[in-house]
C-alpha cells in the first residue's frame, strides 16, 4: 500500500503490544542478566497503556491518538522505558502533524521525529547497547526503502529486519547505560533488552502493515 | 531460590504497601493519587518544599522520609522502577507554592529520565524548582565521572539537612547551597552476599555462589565491578571504610557521619559488628565520627548486605543534622 491512515496506525500499535505481550517473559529474562529482571513486565505495561489509549481515540487525527499514547504510556511505565518510548510517540506525534494519511516518505519522517525526540532524552550513541542500536538502523532502514519505492508494508519490513539485525548485533557490545552499565565487560554476551524490545515493536508495526495490504 | 513473601497478586504490590504505610502513619503522611506520598499536615506555603522520585520496593526508604522537618513529597514507582514523569510533574506543582522547591533525584537512568522530562515541563509553567543530583556511590572508583556513580542512601541524610534548612524558613537558594555541600562530600559503597528476589517476577536479582561476595553491588540487584569470596566482618569494614574514607578525603581531626545500613536480610547483629570495625579504623586515622546511624533505612527486598556510608560534617551540617524533625522513620525531638 502507498499510505497508511490512522486505522492502520492504530493495528500497528495493537501489532506491536502482541509482540511485547508475546515476548514478556523472555525479554524480563535477558534483562536479568545484566539488569533487575523486569523490562519485559515494564514494556508490557507500557504497551498495555498505549492499547487503552488507542481504545479511547477517536479518528481521523493521527497527531492526537500517539500524543495519547504518549502520555498513557509515561503515566503507565516507569524506569527507563516510560520517558524514553513516551518520548518516542510524543515526537512522532509532532512530526505527523495535522496530516491524516501517510505515504512512505511521511511514515519515515514520522519515525525520525520519534527517534530524535528519544534521542533528547538521553545522550547514548549508537554502540552503547541500547534501543537505540535496534531504533536507529530500523529508522535508517525505512527511510532508504521508502526512497527506493512507494510500498510501505515492504518499507516497514525492511525497518522491522534492520531493528532485528540490530538487536543482535549488542550481544557483545559493552552496555554504557542503565543498570548493566555497572557491570562493565561482564555486560557482554546477551543482547540487550531495550534493543530486542524495539525489534519487537517494529515486527509487530511491519506485521500489521503487511495484513492490512487494501491496495 | 524460591521467594517467599506475604504478598497478594504481584501486580499490586506498590498499590498496597502504599496504602498500608498511609494507613499505619495516618498523623504524619498521606496518600495523593495513589503514588505521591506526602506530609499529612503541609508546612507552611512561606517554606522551601522538598520533593523527591524513585521506585518502590526499598522501604522505609524514600517515603519513609516524609513529615516535618525532611521530605514534603516522595512520587513513587513500580518496584525497583522510577515513576514516570506524569506524577513528578503533580508533585513539582502541588509543592511549589511561595518558596520553590528542591528536587532530589538519585542517579539511576530511569530516574533521571522522568526529572528531566519533568523539570522540562515545570520550565514551560514558571515553576520554582532546582534539582540536585545524589551520585555518591564510589562503586566505579570515587573519581569516576558523576553520571557513572549511582545515587545510594546517601540522599536521606541530605533530605535530614536540606529539610532542616527549609524547616528553619531558608530561602531556596541556601537550602540548594547546603544540600549541594553535603551532597560534595558524601560517599557510599554496598556490598551484597546474597541476593534477593524481585517481588514481581519472584526471580532472584543476581547469582552469587555460596562463598562469594560483592562489594559495589547496586540498591536494584544489579552487580558491580568487585566480586570476591566472602571475607570476614573486620575485613570487609576495613576495605570499605579505607575507599570511603579517601573518598571523602577525610583527614586527621575530621568530623563524620557514618550509617551503616542493611539491604534488608541482614541481621542488626551483623551490622553492629561492622560498625564496630569502622570505628577502629577510623580511629586508628584520628578521623572522629560525629553522628552515627546503625539500622535499615533504604533495603533491596530481602538482600543480604548493607551500604557503608561516610558524610564529612561541619558546625553547620551538624546542626541541621540535629535539628528537629519528624517523619515515620527518622524522629528528632
Amino acid at each position: 500500500m502507498e499510505a497508511i491512515g490512522y486505522d492502520e496506525v492504530v493495528r500497528m500499535i495493537r501489532g506491536a503490544a502482541s509482540e511485547i505481550r508475546a515476548n514478556r517473559e523472555h525479554l524480563s529474562k535477558l534483562d536479568s542478566a545484566t539488569g533487575d529482571g523486569d523490562h519485559g513486565t515494564a514494556m508490557l505495561r507500557a504497551m498495555e497503556a498505549a492499547e487503552k489509549a488507542v481504545a479511547d481515540a477517536r479518528p481521523p487525527a493521527i497527531a492526537p491518538m500517539l500524543e495519547a499514547v504518549a502520555w498513557g504510556i509515561m503515566g503507565a511505565a516507569g524506569g527507563a522505558p516510560g520517558p524514553l518510548l513516551g518520548s518516542f510517540f510524543l515526537g512522532m506525534s509532532e512530526a505527523v502533524g495535522e496530516r491524516q494519511t501517510l505515504d512512505g516518505p511521511a511514515v519515515a519522517s514520522m519515525f525520525e521525529g520519534g527517534l530524535a525526540a528519544m534521542r533528547k532524552q538521553t545522550p547514548a550513541k549508537p554502540g552503547d547497547k541500547t534501543m537505540l542500536d535496534a531504533l536507529i538502523p530500523a529508522v535508517e532502514a525505512l527511510r532508504a526503502a521508502t526512497g527506493a519505492g512507494p510500498d510501505v508494508a515492504s518499507a516497514m519490513k525492511r525497518a522491522a529486519d534492520a531493528a532485528a539485525r540490530g538487536a543482535e548485533g549488542t550481544r557483545d557490545m559493552q552496555a554504557r547505560f542503565g543498570k548493566a552499565r555497572n557491570l562493565g565487560e561482564r555486560s557482554k554476551g546477551t543482547v540487550d533488552p531495550g534493543a530486542t524490545s524495539i525489534s519487537c515493536i517494529f515486527k509487530g508495526f511491519a506485521d500489521a502493515v503487511a495484513a492490512d495490504k487494501n491496495t | 531460590m524460591a521467594m517467599k513473601k506475604f504478598i497478594n497478586d504481584p501486580a499490586n504490590l506498590t498499590t498496597e504497601l502504599l496504602e498500608g504505610y498511609c494507613l499505619a502513619y495516618p498523623d504524619k503522611v498521606a496518600l495523593e493519587s495513589g503514588r505521591i506520598v506526602v506530609r499529612a499536615k503541609p508546612k507552611p506555603e512561606s517554606k522551601v518544599a522538598i520533593v523527591t522520585l524513585g521506585g518502590s520496593g526499598h522501604e522505609p526508604a524514600l517515603s519513609g522520609f516524609v513529615g516535618e522537618g525532611m521530605l514534603d513529597a516522595s512520587v513513587v514507582g513500580d518496584i525497583f522502577a522510577a515513576p514516570g514523569p506524569p506524577p513528578v510533574i503533580q508533585a513539582l506543582k502541588m509543592a511549589d507554592r511561595k518558596a520553590g522547591v528542591l528536587f532530589v533525584v538519585l542517579n539511576h537512568a530511569g530516574d533521571v529520565m522522568s526529572a528531566n522530562m519533568a523539570l522540562e515541563m515545570a520550565g514551560k509553567e514558571g515553576l520554582n524548582v532546582r534539582m540536585i543530583l545524589t551520585h555518591e556511590d564510589i562503586a566505579p572508583g570515587a573519581s569516576a565521572p558523576a553520571e557513572e556513580r549511582r545515587g545510594l542512601a546517601g540522599c536521606i541524610p541530605l533530605y535530614k539537612v536540606a529539610g532542616a534548612a527549609a524547616e528553619a524558613g531558608k530561602s531556596l537558594d541556601e537550602v540548594c547551597k547546603i544540600a549541594e555541600r553535603f551532597n560534595d562530600n558524601m560517599a557510599t559503597l554496598a556490598v551484597a552476599i546474597k541476593t534477593a528476589t524481585h517481588p514481581q517476577s519472584g526471580q532472584a536479582i543476581f547469582d552469587l555462589a555460596d562463598d562469594e561476595m560483592e562489594i559495589g553491588m547496586g540498591q536494584h540487584g544489579e552487580a558491580g565491578t568487585g566480586r570476591s569470596k566472602l571475607m570476614t566482618a573486620d575485613r570487609t569494614a576495613d576495605v570499605m571504610a579505607d575507599r570511603l574514607m579517601q573518598a571523602v578525603k577525610a583527614k586527621k581531626g575530621d568530623r563524620l557521619l557514618v550509617i551503616v545500613n542493611g539491604a534488608g536480610a541482614t541481621t542488626q547483629m551483623e551490622l553492629f559488628i561492622i560498625f564496630r570495625r569502622v570505628h577502629q579504623f577510623l580511629a586508628k586515622h584520628g578521623v572522629t565520627i560525629a553522628r552515627s546511624l546503625v539500622g535499615e533505612y533504604l533495603t533491596v527486598q530481602e538482600m543480604a548486605g548493607f551500604q557503608m556510608f561516610f558524610a564529612k560534617m561541619d558546625d553547620e551540617l551538624l546542626k541541621w543534622y540535629d535539628a528537629p524533625c519528624d517523619t515515620p522513620y527518622w524522629t528528632v525531638r
